[in-house]
């Protein structure tokens, strides 16, 4: 599935070693509910072994005497939230600020929004928006588990919808093929060619839409949780050569490379310094690509 | 859908269980034709949007008040708070009724344990009758 990016991949036998086994959980403390240390202590008073990520709110469950990571009344209050480190970075390089009003595109099931929300601290506004009702019932089981009350959701095609406001933020996580999340779900069927140039003419309309409810000044970051350049360098060099926007370096400290420069005869070396793509086989984890993009 | 704006609805935390307003000022109530929303949003609500913050009353026959929004400020009430102990806070929170636990108290209140505040009951003739939903019980394996 995955040997046409073994020239795109570095240490690529690690990577496919890496996606052929199990993904560990991680979480983050929902901070809107409870403190870390007093959720930490919770959790290993009841036998589960966590495992930090630097100074980052991001713990790897080492082991856990119960089968899923949710099965705790800790889980059930809201204390905490599965996710997958490498799905917190678009939400964190965001970086939204208690105040400000922000737009994430396609939210469901709310595991950046409800990051994004406690990065807030619950003020300023979110509006979370998604198509199909049953990812909409499962953002909205997040939001209200989690107890996030700066959030507004809506539903419609975020390729044509109008949002009624000029953003301070925006997240576009963008709905794609998902190569980068094989180990959670192994039965994902391996995209074709026709997937990757269907994605990534969604993904541009999403991210023309974007641009349109940007403020001058404002930032986009636009990420997928799949490796074809098709679906990343591609769309944003189309958000750099055909909407004008200024593509800005992305610095976080998740273990990741740079972006791909040349595929299948296109040329992306005026953007791929810029961008971040996380593997599977860096830091045991799901994979992600992520740019962040100004509005001139 | 549409969303009427009426803080008035702060009186009724403030009434029914004693949050100070110092607390319930940040939140602005919504509602809608059976619903009251808690919101601490800046942007007014969008004509489009199908939530509004976290439901925070259902007020269709009787108003009657979420578990979701008391597990958000049910921590700061101090009227109709119900304490169990966590074998009890087990059952509650399984469904179950509990007897001799709110004697003189009618209506509905505030359960929690020493460390978590797990939802809304409903005194009725002794008898502490859980309201929490199907979705937040726990299962049987659960720790």
């Amino acid at each position: 599935m995955f040997e046409k990016y073994r020239h795109i991949i570095p240490d690529f036998e690690s990577f496919l070693k890496a996606v052929e086994t199990p993904q560990p959980y991680w979480f983050r403390v929902n901070t809107i509910k409870i403190g870390e240390k007093e959720l930490v202590s919770r959790l290993s008073d009841k036998g589960f072994v966590l495992e930090r990520f630097r100074d980052l709110n991001a713990y790897k469950i080492v082991s856990m005497p119960v089968k899923h990571p949710g099965a705790t009344l800790e889980h059930s209050f809201g204390y905490y939230y599965v996710q997958d480190i490498s799905s917190m970075v678009p939400a964190l390089v965001l970086d939204p600020k208690p105040g400000e009003l922000v737009l994430d595109m396609a939210a469901a099931p709310g595991s950046k929004t409800t990051l994004m929300a406690a990065l807030m601290k619950n003020e300023g506004s979110i509006v979370a928006n998604d198509t199909r009702a049953s990812r909409l019932r499962a953002l909205g089981s997040n939001v209200e588990r989690l107890g996030v009350t700066n959030v507004m959701i809506t539903k419609g095609d975020a390729r044509t919808m109008d949002f009624k406001h000029l953003y301070d933020k925006i997240l576009l996580d963008a709905p794609c093929s998902g190569e980068g999340v094989i180990r959670k779900n192994p039965k994902h069927g391996i995209p074709g060619d026709k997937e990757h140039r269907y994605f990534s003419q969604l993904q541009k309309s999403l991210i023309k839409n974007a641009w349109k409810h940007l403020d001058t000044g404002s930032k986009l970051v636009y990420s997928t949780c799949t490796f074809n350049p098709i679906e990343n360098e591609d769309v944003v060099q189309y958000a750099v050569s055909k909407l004008g926007m200024e593509i800005l370096q992305v610095e976080f400290p998740v273990p990741h490379v740079r972006g791909v420069s040349f595929w299948e005869g296109r040329d992306y070396s005026d953007i791929s310094d810029y961008v971040m793509r996380i593997y599977p086989h860096l830091l045991n984890t799901g994979g992600m690509f992520i740019a962040v993009l100004e509005k001139r | 859908m549409q969303y009427l704006k009426k803080d008035d609805y702060r009186n009724y935390f403030r009434d029914v269980f004693g949050i100070s307003e110092d607390i319930l000022k940040k939140y602005h109530f919504y509602e809608t034709s059976s619903s009251v929303w808690a919101y601490t949003g800046d942007a007014a609500p969008l004509s489009e949007a199908e939530v509004v913050g976290v439901r925070a009353l259902r007020v269709r026959n009787i108003t009657k008040p979420t578990t979701s929004f008391l597990r958000i400020i049910g921590k700061y009430a101090t009227k109709n708070v119900v304490f169990i102990d966590d074998e009890q806070g087990s059952s509650f929170l399984s469904g179950e009724s509990l007897i001799g636990v709110c004697q003189s108290l009618k209506g509905y209140v505030v359960v929690r344990t020493a460390s978590d505040v797990l939802g809304c009951g409903l005194c009725r003739n002794g008898i502490l009758i859980s309201q929490v939903p199907k979705k937040y019980r726990p299962d049987i394996t659960w720790l």
